[in-house]
């Protein structure tokens, strides 16, 4: 086995003889202060750039109307739509992603990521956090059991140009709270359309009525009034010290003008917002983009209502498909344009993909067999279709990977060691990752 | 004992062990120790569970990271800290095709090899091969690696000494253990035993025992655990300037708990702080108990009362005040509420009733925790059943039931003994026992909808539990108490109640007072106040005593136990400290400053502005308090911290300050409508035909329960007369800039 140095320059197995060295001769209270410690020092330790932007698609999009379609599979399997050819030789999409199809050369697609979790609360704990469920749960659960991604990389990565280091668009998805790493780690959400008039990222951004000077007064006001006396010794462990660093951040923030336009879609130059869609999906992923570029470590863009079990070809005719294929496409593009491509990570998934076979609706049901994951940046070589379905795409045949080798690898790629043990409130060590390697085909 | 090789009964052993003096002896492989001692002396014979076993925990091969993560690690899996030795017996001499003993050349064992680094160890050389610890475990392999038969003596307990343990700075002590075995023969274990300090810088503890205390002064908690059973030691180092009684003179004494406080301080050198103002005194207590702002009229009349005893009948009154149930219902919720889409939307909403009758009533804490324990029935008419329906497998029940109620966290023990402490799996299912005779019938757990109502009831067919390892039918016992055997007609679960409310009880009394004096003094007696644990012992044990004692000698009544705790001057201290007790965090030598909970500051800015928040399933107006789940829909208490419903209970709020919370009170679009209001408070503020000074008084009354000192006054006047700024724009940046401010945000 090779030594792989992480973003620190320790390798792996140095690490591990640290932590063997710690743990080994250990008492539990010193476990707790250890990991107490490694929080403190954990905080925005990471020198990695490379930011994340991860398009969720709730409910488990179709792998058969995305990036793996079986034009030679009978039709009750494939489905009304065609395959077209994309930008590589001989590699076939959906006729749904024709854009995406003309710039295959710039993503990787992972065809043969697959597990067993059939339920959207399982599946999505799964690929939310790396970890499987410890208990089975049902559809509908809303479970963390494991820190999420965005969780674990607010964590290592702390506040940067005063932005929190996780923001969820337009809202938290199931699994992607903090489980045991505290309530601070939890995605700053915001709600809203990006595509409406009136659109405004909340709190971020001095309220629509108050001006910068009538800022500037009440800044001055609460400095002269905010009288109680901080007790600066740090034995003493005054908490209002850390209160006033939240808020210098807070000031500096909105002082930023690189922040404070990026705040502003309407500063985004009309092609370029035609680039992503007129919608609600493109224009949340250019607000990612913006929020990339001032700091946010890893932004969630949501999107709900893939859970196609009755009229999935319809629904993709009626919309989704091709606003999939735009916004995702004029991510890929403007991030490329602007030089972003390499310190961004983009990833594209949901918890499973769909049963092969056409069910009497008209949809596909839940199928964690086999699904596509889209890759792309920090790296990653354009044109890759890693892995691959076996003829009919029942399930992951070529070069099989699991969640938790998902898992390692983006964390790898933003520079977090995956394989660090973390410890629970309770004091129990738990591995980020348990398992797993890097999907190497990422990392050429 | 020690006994000779040729005795041995077992074949294969004294063949590989015969077999072997000859290989020692003639081929000579650096093996003269063992070689040598298995020729010429009688041969000791080395005990796995009593030798074999403490040495590989010792080098840390079956910590958590390691051999005994559950998958085990490179394919070699020991049981966490040795909870089932025959397992981790049959792992080391059979399994992978018997590779890691290696009885023909015992050197060669992979066992040793590895642990030496002497091949490739991801785990590095956990030792060398001089060490003792290599000596045994060849001596061990060389005899054949027995397995200790059913009369070999078993490890009782072990015992540090000294016990008594006065250091002075950059002073060193050794300590001694000495384990007792079950045929009360001792050994000394010194070396074998694992040893950790809770403050290192206080004093370190090193691998061999050996005490070194920094240079600073205080007292340490040092845990020896040798085998999972654990002693503790507390050496002092005493302060350099000593305190006498007399120094304590000038420092009030409310109750007995004052007095307790004092011994303590007195023997750490720390003066208590000043008592705190009667404005500090009536916003911490009515934010403490009731979880609101005192009103500016109530901050008003309290500072101008004269009456020397105002502080009584403040507590008094307050604790007879409405939001009283509102506001522990919300702290109970955060330690037995189940998420709603586990259990169903209905059990929850009911559970949250219960909760918040269960305290308008003022029900005895006895009685609460029967209610909730003994459940049965319909979940859809019994709230306590909610509980029941979420911890449905007596094996959760069991971990529930000892956190909350006992405030010790068994969960390690459902899989391995504690790390640190005495607790075994049995203890886990044996406590489990008590819920092994529960039936249902319905719907059970289909998340999201559980839907439908599920029936409970005792039922003396039931399975019971037993022990996942040894598969013992388990007899129903806590932690500490008495087996309770199963007795036909009596649903074990009320023994287990009787035996918690039972006078003596070492956990119950004790657990809720410390619970409810940390959410008053912002630090538990025991701290995390649900972790009791040799190895976490009180800060002040006399304090606690007296407190569980006082509690239950007042029938287990909660508002009792809250007003003996406002009334003691450690809760009226003010919260800054002096030069001896600036670092004090756990001998309430000074108060801490506390962050308000997301939903009492959201009331709080609410009272304020007189603007409430509408949340999503209560009516309009209704508090944040009055909050039956975590799941309703608040950009600002998601911000300052509500349980993660998703997580299992109990759920710990974090008070850690973020930049997300200040940029939300700074420009959210939630406080800036409430500041604009025409509705609001700061619009008849603004309105006002008082005298500006007059407003001012007010504002701050309402914010801080204090009036503006001098200064304050004039800044606050200064703003309002700013030319080009319209009156009620600046009344608003004044309420907006106090709302900002610490002295808001913080409980102090």
């Amino acid at each position: 086995m090779g030594t792989s140095l992480n973003c620190n320059g320790i390798g792996r197995r140095n690490f591990l003889q640290l932590g063997f060295g710690a743990l080994g001769g250990l008492g539990f209270t010193q476990l707790l202060q250890q990991r107490v410690q490694a929080a403190a020092k954990a905080k925005g330790t990471s020198t990695s750039n490379v930011n994340c932007i991860l398009i969720w698609l709730d409910g488990g999009p179709s792998h058969y109307e995305t990036f793996d379609p079986k034009p030679e599979a009978p039709s009750d399997i494939r489905g009304e739509f065609k395959s077209i050819p994309t930008a590589i030789p001989g590699v076939h999409f959906s006729e749904m992603m024709p854009q995406l199809a003309k710039i295959a050369n710039k993503f990787a697609v992972v065809r043969s990521i697959c597990h067993k979790d059939p339920n959207h609360g399982g599946g999505n704990h799964y690929l939310m956090t790396g970890s499987p469920t410890p208990v089975p749960v049902g559809c509908g659960s809303f479970v963390s059991f494991h820190p999420s991604l965005g969780s674990m990389v607010s964590q290592e990565r702390g506040v940067r140009n005063g932005l929190p280091g996780y923001v969820s668009l337009p809202q938290m998805t199931r699994s992607g709270g903090p489980s045991f790493l505290g309530a601070q780690h939890s995605p700053f959400v915001i709600s809203g359309d990006p595509s409406q008039k009136g659109f405004r990222v909340r709190d971020v951004t001095l309220p629509p009525d108050i001006s910068e000077g009538r800022s500037q007064t009440r800044k001055g006001l609460l400095s002269s009034l905010d009288r109680m006396r901080r007790i600066q010794e740090a034995a003493a462990e005054d908490p209002l010290l850390g209160f006033d660093e939240s808020y210098k951040q807070g000031f500096n923030l909105l002082a930023s003008k690189d922040a404070q336009a990026a705040f502003d879609l309407s500063k985004e130059p009309e092609a370029i917002r035609k680039l992503y869609g007129e919608n609600d999906f493109g224009q949340r992923l250019l607000l990612a983009r913006r929020l990339s570029e001032v700091g946010v470590s890893f932004t969630v863009a949501y999107w709900g209502g893939w859970d196609h079990h009755r009229t999935l070809f319809k629904t993709f005719r009626d919309g989704y498909g091709h606003k999939l294929d735009q916004g995702v496409s004029g991510l890929l593009i403007d991030l490329e344009q602007r030089g972003m491509l390499d310190s961004t990570l983009v990833v594209c998934l949901g918890e499973f993909g769909r049963t092969p076979k056409v069910n009497k609706d008209g949809g596909r049901d839940h199928w964690p067999g086999a699904m596509s994951v889209l890759m792309a940046g920090a790296g990653i070589p354009g044109g890759a279709i890693i892995g691959a379905t076996d003829p009919k795409g029942y399930y992951a045949s070529d070069n099989i990977y699991t969640p938790e080798d998902f898992a390692v690898s983006l964390y790898t790629k933003l520079g977090i060691d995956p394989h660090q043990v973390l410890h629970t409130t309770s004091g129990r060590p738990v591995h980020l990752v348990n398992g797993g390697r890097t999907i190497k085909e990422l990392f050429v | 004992m020690p006994r000779f090789i040729p005795e041995r009964s077992n074949f294969r052993t004294s063949f590989f062990a015969g077999g072997l003096r000859v290989f020692g002896a003639f081929v000579c492989m650096g093996t003269a120790f063992a070689a040598e001692e298995a020729v010429q002396k009688p041969i000791k014979e080395v005990s796995f569970l009593n030798e074999i076993m403490p040495l590989l925990t010792k080098a840390g091969c079956s910590s958590g990271g390691c051999h005994s993560k559950p998958e085990g690690q490179n394919n070699f899996k020991l049981s966490v800290f040795g909870y089932d030795p025959r397992q981790d017996y049959n792992e080391i001499v059979h399994d992978a095709r018997s590779r890691r003993v290696f009885f023909a050349a015992p050197e060669e064992s992979l066992l040793l090899q590895k642990a030496t680094g002497a091949i490739p160890h991801e785990g590095g050389s956990r030792f060398g091969p001089d060490s003792a610890t290599y000596k045994a475990l060849l001596a061990w392999i060389q005899q054949g690696a027995p397995y200790d038969p059913p009369e070999a003596p078993r490890l009782k307990g072990i015992e540090v000494r000294p016990k008594q343990l006065v250091l002075e700075p950059n002073g060193g002590i050794p300590l001694t253990v000495t384990a007792t075995f079950s045929d009360g023969s001792t050994k000394d274990v010194t070396a074998q035993t694992v040893y950790s300090s809770n403050d290192k810088e206080l004093v370190a503890v090193g691998e061999t025992g050996v005490l070194k205390a920094g240079a600073a002064r205080g007292e340490a908690v040092v845990v020896a655990n040798y085998m999972g059973v654990v002693d503790v030691v507390r050496p002092v180092i005493p302060p350099a300037k000593r305190l006498a009684p007399a120094d304590f003179k000038p420092f009030p004494v409310q109750n007995e708990a004052d007095k307790l406080i004092y011994t303590r301080l007195e023997a750490l050198g720390l003066l208590p702080s000043v008592q705190c103002s009667d404005a500090e005194f009536l916003r911490r207590s009515t934010l403490d108990s009731i979880g609101r702002l005192p009103t500016a009229a109530e901050a008003a009349a309290f500072l101008a009362e004269p009456s020397p005893d105002k502080r009584s009948q403040w507590i008094v009154k307050i604790l007879a005040d409405s939001n009283y149930a509102d506001h522990w219902a919300v702290k109970w919720g955060d330690l037995i509420r189940p998420n709603p889409s586990r259990v169903g939307v209905k059990p929850v909403y009911l559970l949250d009733l219960w909760l918040r009758d269960t305290f308008r009533r003022n029900v005895p804490y006895d009685g609460m925790v029967r209610e909730l324990l003994t459940a049965q029935g319909d979940t859809h008419q019994n709230g306590a059943l909610a509980v029941v329906r979420d911890k449905r497998d007596p094996v959760d029940a069991g971990g529930f039931v000892s956190q909350i109620f006992l405030g010790v966290r068994l969960e390690c023990a459902k899989c391995h003994h504690h790390p640190s402490e005495k607790w075994t799996q049995e203890d886990y299912y044996q406590l489990a026992g008590f819920f092994g005779k529960m039936r249902s019938r319905g719907q059970g757990i289909s998340t999201p909808i559980s839907g439908e109502a599920e029936l409970w009831w005792y039922d003396p067919s039931g399975k019971g539990v037993t022990h996942p390892i040894t598969e013992a039918p388990m007899i129903p016992k806590a932690p500490d108490g008495p087996e309770f055997p199963y007795k036909a007609g009596v649903d074990p679960r009320k023994q287990l109640v009787e035996w918690l409310v039972s006078p003596g009880n070492p956990f119950f009394a004790k657990a809720i007072v410390n619970r409810i004096w940390g959410e008053f003094l912002g630090k538990g007696i025991v701290d995390p106040v649900d972790d009791f644990r040799a190895s976490n012992p009180p800060s002040n044990p006399e304090l606690l005593d007296w407190l569980a004692a006082d509690f239950t000698a007042h029938g287990y009544d909660l508002k009792h136990l809250m007003r003996r705790i406002m009334e003691t001057a450690a809760y009226q201290r003010s919260t800054l400290p002096n030069a001896t007790n600036v670092a004090d965090q756990r001998n309430f030598a000074h108060a801490l400053r506390r962050r308000l909970p997301a939903e009492v500051l959201l009331d709080a800015v609410g009272d304020l502005t007189g603007n409430r928040d509408t949340l999503g399933g209560l009516p309009p107006g209704a508090r944040a308090v009055q909050a039956w789940n975590h799941k309703l829909s608040s950009d600002f208490m998601d911000a300052f911290g509500r349980p993660n419903a998703s997580l299992e209970c109990p759920c710990e709020r974090e008070r850690k300050p973020t930049v997300v919370q200040s940029l939300h009170l700074m420009n959210s679009s939630n406080l800036q409508t409430k500041l604009i209001s025409a509705k609001g408070r700061v619009a008849t503020w603004a309105a006002s035909a008082k005298a500006p000074d007059e407003v001012v008084r007010e504002i701050y009354l309402a914010a801080y329960s204090r009036e503006p000192d001098p200064t304050e006054l004039l800044t606050a006047l200064g703003h309002l007369s700013r030319e080009g700024i319209a009156k009620g724009e600046s009344v608003q940046d004044l309420v907006w800039a106090l709302v900002n401010t610490a002295e808001f945000v913080f409980n102090h």
